[in-house]
């Protein structure tokens, strides 16, 4: 009998590979980035980061107490991203983006969409389907950002960790995140959550896609 | 219930299939798959859970199919093999259970094609284009091989430190030997189609774009002596025996050798499936290409550093 894990992989296998198979992905992997679409990416993520922990809190608040793992991994999780919105704000800084710029920049309505669905899912869905925006954010930062972090850094001809703090330190994080996330998933068992689940990540995944297409 | 073959042949072909399409030559009972997985042509466990819907669907009609035929639906790739994102992912989270079970679902197709000869029914598959990893040992499982002048095939897991678990050593044995089995899967070297001939691991090379004149050919041929070949390959199998229990070993330890990759192997497996997605894309250089790539880096790599396992043994 498979796990709730290996279900969501095979239900949001096309989902995630066609962002992993997204022309503009492969190339960012490959060739990195102009200075002004990595400006544009970090200040599109500084809205992902910026609302992490807020729909966490939102769908921690909610989860019955059936799923009070679900409610403990999501504690632990938002104090591991507390404050990593400012390793944005100081990686815009160092490609000339100032905080206050950064704070005022309007997100594309791909981002808005996104944010908006993940509190309207918490909300009103289920609580638990904040662990599919989870799932496809490890997914995207375990698989990408090591590799999009070599990219940018050889494209942008950058020193050290100099401006890609978020993105490299992520890549590496992330890598046991998704260990412990999946012992989470697996014990969830009721079917309202877990289609929610796979609806979120789905969703996240194709969001994502998209904003990597806008930069 | 009917046996009426004429009933049951469009209930097996009007399935709602998203990753394979059925075609059936009623002169020949043949059933030709041919795999359409996007973007990367692989066994994701959704196509094989299609594929192994259509193998329970032959099983379930004894007779109703007498040949049955591998093909791709994607230019220039036969397959691809395991789906070498899911197994990133899996090996990331930590996860052998699931890696365990996704290679339980690949034997249990694999068991299929080993006794396609007990349910009379005959195996080709047409391999039109790159197979690596899985994509050839599921080539090596079917009764007869064509391959195109232009196919290329291979086991590469050596170059991220794995191995083909899914039978790719007992069936490169069974058909060509133990010297060519540790040459092709202890290299990780990609064979042409001339090369995989001429160490009998296929059994036909035909030019581009006759692979369908052949098997029609090779069908034809065939029917007069369709009953005692069968018998004769049933026989073939208890000469040379594969046990399931033995494949499930086999496997199991595939699934736990998987979870001591470490980052480096992860990522070129990570490097090898967008390649992968290249070539699938239409680009002219594909997964192959990156292999060759990934065997030179290797060997300039050793260059550099004058390190070697057998340096370090003697």
């Amino acid at each position: 009998m498979s796990t709730f894990f290996l279900d969501l992989v095979s239900a949001t296998d096309e989902a995630r590979r066609e962002f992993e198979s997204s022309s503009k992905v492969l190339d960012i992997v490959a060739n990195g980035l102009s200075l002004d679409r990595y400006r544009n990416l970090l200040l599109e993520l500084y809205h992902v980061v910026w609302h992490f922990n807020p729909t966490c809190a939102a769908a921690a608040a909610r989860v019955g107490d059936e799923h009070r793992n679900v409610r403990y991994f999501l504690y632990d999780h938002m104090h591991e991203e507390q404050g990593h919105e400012q390793w944005v704000l100081n990686d815009l800084s160092a490609m000339g983006v100032s905080a206050d710029r950064a704070r005022a920049y309007k997100p594309t309505m791909v981002m808005l969409g996104l944010n908006g669905y993940n509190y309207w899912s918490a909300d009103r869905r289920h609580p638990c389907s904040v662990l599919g925006m989870v799932y496809a954010l490890e997914v995207v930062a375990s698989v990408y950002g090591g590799q999009m972090t070599a990219a940018i850094t050889d494209s942008l001809l950058l020193r050290g960790d100099q401006g890609i703090t978020f993105i490299s330190s992520h890549a590496t994080m992330d890598v046991e995140h998704l260990a412990e996330l999946r012992v989470v998933l697996n014990q969830i068992e009721d079917e309202e959550a877990k289609n929610a689940v796979v609806e979120s990540t789905s969703f996240n995944f194709h969001q994502f896609g998209r904003v990597f297409e806008l930069i | 219930m009917t046996n009426d073959i004429s009933t049951l042949v469009p209930s097996v072909l009007s399935r709602p299939y998203r990753y394979v399409k059925l075609d059936w030559n009623a002169e020949y009972s043949m059933l030709t798959v041919r795999m359409a997985v996007r973007p990367i042509q692989c066994y994701s466990l959704a196509a094989m859970a299609e594929l192994q819907q259509v193998f329970n669907d032959i099983s379930a009609s004894p007779g109703l199919v007498r040949h049955f035929v591998m093909a791709s639906d994607v230019q220039g790739v036969f397959n691809f093999g395991g789906d070498l994102s899911l197994f990133v992912l899996l090996v990331r989270a930590h996860d052998l259970e699931s890696l365990r079970l996704y290679a339980r679902r690949c034997i249990d197709l694999v068991w299929w094609w080993e006794n396609a000869a007990h349910l009379n029914v005959h195996t080709t598959a047409l391999v039109q284009g790159d197979a690596l990893g899985g994509g050839l040992e599921s080539a090596l499982l079917h009764h007869t091989v064509i391959c195109e002048r232009s196919a290329q095939a291979g086991f590469p897991e050596v170059l991220f430190n794995l191995f083909p678990g899914m039978g790719g050593w007992n069936l490169t044995i069974r058909r060509g030997g133990y010297a060519v089995a540790n040459d092709l899967i202890l290299s990780g070297q990609i064979y042409t189609a001339d090369q995989l001939y001429r160490r009998g691991l296929v059994e036909m090379v035909v030019e581009d774009g006759q692979a369908p004149v052949a098997l029609q050919a090779m069908a034809r041929a065939l029917e007069p002596r369709f009953r005692g070949t069968m018998a004769a390959l049933q026989a073939r199998r208890m000469a040379a025996p594969v046990s399931h229990e033995l494949l499930l070993n086999i496997v199991d330890h595939w699934a736990v050798s998987a979870m001591s990759l470490n980052t480096r192997d992860v990522r070129l497996m990570e490097r090898l499936a967008r390649a992968q997605v290249r070539k699938v894309g239409g680009a002219a250089e594909g997964a192959v290409e990156e292999i060759k790539r990934m065997e030179l880096d290797t060997a300039w790599g050793f260059e550099r550093t004058g390190f070697s396992e057998w340096a370090t043994i003697t």
